[in-house]
């Protein structure tokens, strides 16, 4: 089979970061080519790539042996390249049809006009190709999760009536969301497709890739590590390529083992439930310890996060913080018991854009260094904010410049300045600290987070991949559908391997 | 599973030159002012006389104190549509409630104004009711409630009422309602600079969101912002009243428009976020320029409007700084 796809020298990075290094790969006619690597690995670049969103910054793509530029995505679909988006695409107040031929030209259109029955007959014929009952004229917004994801897939499988030549269908993690029925009727529809297009795959449940793929690529930090056809490899020999390339975990800097025995915990959580992705969770974390937690997208950490400070509500349990309840309503009372949380998303949730790095650091606690808590004082809060910018390594030309002309480590180092201005801190939260920095960046940051460890404060934090949870938890706890599956103390030495890591998270 | 999306450095000559010329744009509200006063003190040199500015600042003493209110909740990502209906409406309850409070009125309305500004900013956050939809129906409560309290006539403001009677005097030459402005702008001026709620104001109208996951208070701030809009609404009323010696429901009519054209004037994001009250004071004072610059050269009463509009859409051209506020809506 010739390559119908194929990339010749790929590279891409994101300032100092190398997001993908040197990448050749290529696609067969009717092949399902997996795709795995850990979180920061590149495959999402690679993927938004293929789709058209994003540009090499050297390098080649040829499509059936003609080098092509994807300008967008737009442009990437009536090439016949079609993405099913591991966040989804949908435009939520419009109806399922007009969604699944939005990015496509179709007959339903004459001279600019709709003609609604004809569209809505072509949007159920694609709905019905896979088996999907719904109506083509409900809206986006009217449906569950689970059905926007059969509409993002029908709205991408509608490519392949749109050229003559096989599709190639990119999923990036589809099957993270969605319960074992619809992955059922996901995979059903894949070998469907297999023998008229070329599909590139991407899942963290190693299971799924042995199962639909023909062939699997291994990414580590944009390096294509291992290109195996699926019947050669097994399950631990897939575990064992994909963590155990520069895998010999760091030696732990300093030993917090020394401190502290857990006589009372600081926080106690019992029996917590959201009520949608995690139940009857207990954890104790105690004081100056760090608690990582680890899991695939979905399995509760990041939610256990947001309800401990109030961003969303727990349906039952109790939150004991210093021996007095501390289950939060909001953020706000979250942060006057002590709780301080750094968002995964820190544009829409952390960093004030268009206010400057000082401004940004004092916008919680500024009144704390203010006179009588009441009145600004802004040298001395000015003082404190840019000794902790110092502390943390913040490079920026001054406290006045604004926060989004930073990269995104220094700016994450902000948002996490802004919690550390306080006094009276107790828990600091992270959700996914080092999302987005460079290896630099994140050292310092760790360094920042274990010295707060060692003045007391607890620190619960969730971490991007397992190494990451290795190199700077106390105890690691392994989330899976909102239960922790296993529970490791590494103060005393002794390591869980990677592969009993990711065989707790999957 | 994350990208990594980090900015690139190395725009820093790039990024200083696009900062210097942001804090240009800064000054052009003022440059616009300096220049249009400077222009029609050509065509009529006694307007710069000190009784020339005085006259004018009376004038423009009720526009400038609604522009400095409106700043506020659109500082905080908001809009408050209903301040000319509340100056109407504080103009005509001076005269209607006096029987009772006597000589007290008008500071117990202007109390009065702050409760229910504060009560419109608490429906406006706490329902989640869009700010625009909330005050534009508050604006029609107050205008047709001034309608009916007056029977729609214009009624003299009593004699005895402390308050209008000082406004309308002077203290050592200068307009008392010159002072009356000046004050509140300073007073809020301090606020906002000095204590937790500028801080939280600001960080509000550039995020909503990143404000809320810091802690902040966003019910307090915007009740207190709307409060506060519909005190300075409140005085302007006041100073209205005091210029005519009369209420009159009517007397509001087109201050709506002026006021959010002064804001944007002085160069207040509507988005929220960027402005303040320096901004607001020269933007209201503009506005008001332009508005006697229509009088002075000679525009005919019934073509005022028209040319009033499109001088006002080149100022805004000219005054807003698009790199600072992004998307524009």
């Amino acid at each position: 089979m010739s390559a119908i796809l194929e990339l010749k020298n790929i590279n891409k990075r994101f300032g100092r970061v190398v997001a993908l290094d040197n990448l050749n790969l290529q696609l067969k006619a009717g092949e399902v080519l997996g795709l795995v690597g850990q979180n920061g690995s590149g495959k999402s670049t690679l993927m938004k790539m293929l789709a058209g969103l994003q540009a090499p910054d050297s390098g080649e793509i040829l499509l059936r042996g003609e080098p092509v530029r994807l300008r967008s995505a737009a442009m990437a679909t009536s090439l016949g390249i079609g993405m099913v988006h591991q966040e989804q695409s949908l435009i939520p107040n419009l109806s399922v049809a007009e969604n699944i031929f939005i990015d496509k030209p179709n007959r339903a259109t004459r001279g600019g006009l709709y003609r609604w029955q004809a569209l809505y007959a072509a949007a159920r014929a694609q709905l019905d190709k896979i088996g999907v009952k719904l109506r083509p004229d409900a809206l986006i917004e009217e449906l569950s999760f689970a059905e926007r994801q059969q509409v993002e897939l029908a709205k991408v499988l509608a490519i392949e009536e749109l050229v003559d030549h096989p599709p190639i269908i990119l999923f990036d993690e589809p099957t993270s969301v969605l319960n074992p029925d619809e992955i059922k009727i996901l995979f059903r529809e894949i070998q469907r497709l297999r023998s008229r297009a070329s599909i590139v795959f991407i899942s963290h449940r190693l299971d799924e890739i042995l199962s639909i793929s023909d062939r699997v690529i291994v990414l580590t930090n944009g390096v294509k590590v291992a290109d195996e056809q699926v019947a050669t490899l097994d399950r631990d020999e897939l575990y064992r390529l994909m963590v155990g390339h520069e895998r010999s975990v760091k030696p732990r800097k300093t030993s917090t083992a020394t401190a502290l025995a857990p006589a009372a915990p600081r926080l106690k959580i019992r029996n917590l439930s959201d009520g949608n992705r995690f139940a009857n969770l207990n954890l104790d974390v105690a004081r100056g310890e760090i608690v990582g937690l680890v899991g695939v997208q979905g399995s509760g950490a990041e939610e256990l996060c947001r309800t401990l400070f109030g961003a969303q509500d727990a349906v039952s349990g109790e939150i004991v913080l210093d021996d007095a309840p501390a289950r939060a309503l909001s953020p706000r009372e979250a942060v006057s018991n002590g709780v301080a949380y750094l968002p995964s998303n820190r544009r829409l949730e952390g960093m004030l854009a268009g206010r400057s790095l000082i401004q940004n650091m004092v916008v919680t606690y500024g009144l704390e260094y203010g006179r009588s808590r009441l009145l600004v004082d802004y040298r001395a809060e000015a003082a404190a904010a840019q000794q902790w910018m110092s502390r943390l390594k913040v490079k920026a030309s001054s406290g006045k410049e604004r926060i989004e002309r930073l990269s995104g480590g220094n700016q994450q180092k902000v948002v996490l300045g802004k919690w550390l201005m306080s006094k009276q801190l107790k828990l600091l939260l992270l959700d996914h600290p080092s999302r987005g920095l460079d290896p630099g960046a994140r050292d310092d940051l760790f360094e920042a987070i274990r010295e707060q460890a060692r003045t007391g404060m607890s620190i619960l934090f969730v971490a991007d991949t397992s190494e990451e949870a290795l190199e700077l938890a106390d105890r690691l706890m392994v989330l899976k559908d909102g239960e922790i599956t296993a529970s490791y103390d590494l103060r005393h030495g002794v390591a869980p391997s990677q592969e009993d890591i990711v065989r707790a998270m999957v | 599973m994350n990208t990594v999306n980090a900015t690139p450095a190395g725009d820093s000559l790039a990024s200083r030159l696009a900062g210097g010329a942001s804090r240009m744009r800064g000054l052009i509200p003022l440059l616009v002012l300096i220049v249009l006063v400077a222009g029609s003190s050509a065509f009529a040199p006694g307007m710069l006389s000190f009784s020339g500015l005085c006259n004018f600042l009376i004038d423009a003493a009720p526009l400038l104190i609604l522009v400095i209110g409106s700043t506020l909740p659109i500082l905080a990502g908001s809009i408050d549509l209903s301040v000319a209906g509340m100056a109407a409406l504080v103009g005509v309850l001076i005269v209607y409630l006096h029987p009772l409070f006597g000589a007290w009125t008008t500071p117990l309305v202007l109390c009065g104004a702050f409760l229910f500004g504060g009560l419109q900013g608490y429906v406006h956050a706490k329902l989640q009711l869009p700010s625009f939809i909330t005050t534009l129906a508050t604006l029609s409560i107050f205008t047709g409630l001034g309608l009916l309290l007056s029977n729609a006539t214009a009624l003299p403001i009593p004699d005895d009422d402390s308050l209008v009677g000082w406004i309308a005097g002077t203290t050592a030459q200068v307009p008392n309602s010159i002072i009356v402005v000046l004050g509140v702008a300073a007073i809020l001026a301090a606020l906002l600079r000095y204590t937790r709620l500028g801080r939280d104001l600001y960080a509000l109208g550039a995020g909503e969101r990143t404000a809320i996951m810091s802690g902040i208070d966003t019910l307090r701030v915007r009740c207190l912002v709307f409060a506060l809009s519909a005190l300075c609404a409140g005085i302007g009323g006041v100073l209205l009243s005091s210029i005519t010696g009369f209420s009159s429901p009517g007397i509001a009519g087109n201050l709506l428009l002026l006021s959010i054209v002064g804001v944007v004037l002085g160069g207040t994001a509507i988005s929220g976020g960027v402005g303040g009250l320096g901004a607001a004071l020269v933007g209201g004072a503009i506005t008001a320029w332009l508005r006697v610059i229509t009088v002075m050269i000679g525009v005919a009463p019934t073509t005022q409007n028209i040319v009033f509009g499109v001088m006002a859409l080149i100022a805004v051209l000219l005054t807003t700084d698009r790199a600072k506020i992004g998307i524009v809506k």
